[in-house]
């Protein structure tokens, strides 16, 4: 009885809406949603579609500018709520998605996006150029884009598969794992989590892995070249091939690998590091995740 | 360990050695590994520092966050780091030069936002400006000297968030999980001062615990920049 009293009260609040509007090559996707989700499909039509599930008290709103389609609920009393988007735009669209309790989700655009929650996940599939993905309490996941990335989060994981250009990742609690880089130019911190890279070293390149209270672990292809410094407060270093430590200071070693015109820092307060050959550190994670 | 070179690797850094001495500091070095590996630490604090300084300085992001959050941030004048980036020049003991970088290292995000809240009768060079400490003489100094200057801009996020919380702007569950990642990282500043104050020689700790601090300082302004201004 109460189910039937809630599907009642469900039809009679909640809304669809399905807005298709034109748009030219160079406009830019806006959507603001304060909760509920925003999930942005690319396609191959000049058009962005706009299907959203709402209350009945809110109104969607689809502004069509010079530049830019802009998205938002609006409400006739007070403040719109929840609101589900589902999206198409065009490949080539770049977009700015903002939320506050909202999941992001983007799949399948090749153009930048910039995705800001406060609690929510962002996944992003996708993207070239500017890649921003940042949220406070929720995990970020990016696969197979290229471009320049700075994804943040404060109190989960992130993880980055398939990525190529320079990477900036982090967060506060929670693990960061980067797999399949491509990349001159890696910086990864994490205050408590671990920190696990297995992605190419090029030469000349920078790479940068931090924690405070985590393991450290990294994958350095058979014929790098690269100075390896480590610094560990309490903790050991294992590699699963011979290096010849060539520096020492009191806290920090370093050595290097073929000519060393890359440059590896791998710090942990709390922690270990390991280095390995790409491939092998996966095996070793399981590995130590059974030894647990 | 130390040795008469070590306090000439900051000038040989910074290209200020003579021919003779130069040489005769190369000739040491190829014999000492623990003067290259200093010599080693230094080029990488140095680096990292200028690094971070090459971010792109918000200048105007205190008055963005400040409108956010409804605090009024008329009496910050912005200065151009830019323009008094350009006639820095800085020379320094090795200590001082670890220090600095690391002082650097914490402030490369919080110093457009320290300078912003400085008075505009403050004259001295920026670079001390920014970092709240005179040339100093210890590994030591610098913490304790911007202690203040850190202090107070924590008190000021923390502050804005708080009043972001009572206006309701931020959620219960936003807050504390905020406060939770705040403890995480006052607890490993914790550690990581316990550890400087043991071994305060370690550029490694120096710039960790610069690392960390900057974090937190990174923490507070991003969640403030997160708080919605719903309208």
């Amino acid at each position: 009885m109460l189910l039937n009293v809630a599907a009642v009260i469900t039809l009679v609040v909640t809304q669809q809406t399905d807005t298709t509007v034109p748009v030219r090559p160079g406009m830019r996707l806006d959507v603001d949603n304060f909760g509920g989700e925003i999930v942005v499909r690319a396609w191959n039509q000049n058009a962005v579609r706009v299907q959203a599930t709402h209350s009945s008290r809110d109104r969607i709103d689809v502004g069509v500018g010079s530049s830019t389609v802009s998205v938002k609920a609006e409400s006739r009393r007070g403040l719109a709520q929840m609101v589900e988007y589902q999206i198409s735009a065009p490949t080539w669209m770049e977009m700015n998605l903002h939320g506050v309790s909202t999941d992001i989700e983007v799949d399948g655009a090749q153009a930048g996006v910039t995705a800001e929650t406060v609690n929510g996940e962002v996944k992003v599939r996708g993207g070239s150029g500017q890649l921003s993905l940042k949220s406070v309490q929720g995990a970020v996941t990016l696969q197979n884009a290229k471009g320049h990335i700075d994804v943040y989060t404060v109190n989960e994981e992130v993880t980055l598969e398939n990525v190529s250009g320079d990477v900036t990742a982090e967060t506060v609690s929670g693990d960061i794992s980067l797999g399949g880089i491509e990349s001159a130019s890696v910086e990864v911190s994490t205050v408590s989590g671990d920190v696990h890279y297995d992605g190419t070293i090029k030469d000349g390149g920078h790479y940068r892995f931090a924690t405070h209270n985590g393991d450290v672990s990294v994958s350095v292809p058979e014929r790098a070249n690269v100075t390896v410094s480590v610094a560990t407060f309490n903790g050991d270093f294992d590699s699963c091939f011979p290096v010849s430590v060539t520096n020492t200071s009191k806290h920090r070693f370093s050595f290097t690998i073929g000519s060393g015109s890359a440059r590896a820092e791998l710090e942990t307060f709390n922690g270990d590091i390991k280095l390995c050959r790409p491939g092998q550190l996966h095996d070793k994670r399981h590995n130590d995740q059974e030894d647990h | 360990m130390k040795d008469q070179w070590t306090d000439r690797l900051s000038g040989y850094l910074d290209g200020d050695l003579g021919v003779a001495e130069r040489g005769a500091l190369e000739a040491h070095l190829a014999g000492c590994p623990a003067c290259e590996a200093t010599l080693d630490e230094l080029r990488r604090v140095v680096a990292r520092a200028q690094a971070l300084e090459d971010q792109p300085p918000a200048t105007d992001l205190w008055p963005a966050i400040a409108e956010q959050i409804g605090v009024s941030s008329g009496a910050h004048r912005v200065v151009s780091l830019a323009a008094h980036r350009a006639r820095r020049r800085v020379s320094l003991t090795v200590a001082q030069l670890a220090a600095a970088a690391a002082v650097l290292l914490l402030l490369g995000s919080g110093g457009a936002y320290l300078a912003l809240h400085r008075s505009t009768q403050d004259n001295r060079p920026l670079a001390r400006r920014q970092t709240g400490i005179e040339p100093v003489t210890g590994t030591i100094g610098w913490v304790q000297k911007t202690s203040a200057s850190y202090d107070s801009a924590v008190a000021e996020l923390q502050g804005a968030l708080e009043q972001g919380r009572n206006s309701g702007r931020l959620d219960s569950a936003t807050v504390r999980v905020l406060t939770q990642s705040l403890v995480t990282i006052d607890s490993a500043i914790v550690q990581a001062r316990r550890a400087l104050a043991a071994d305060p020689g370690s550029a490694y700790l120096n710039q960790h615990l610069a690392d960390t601090m900057r974090r937190k300082l990174e923490l507070l302004r991003r969640a403030n920049t997160l708080v919605p201004a719903r309208t």
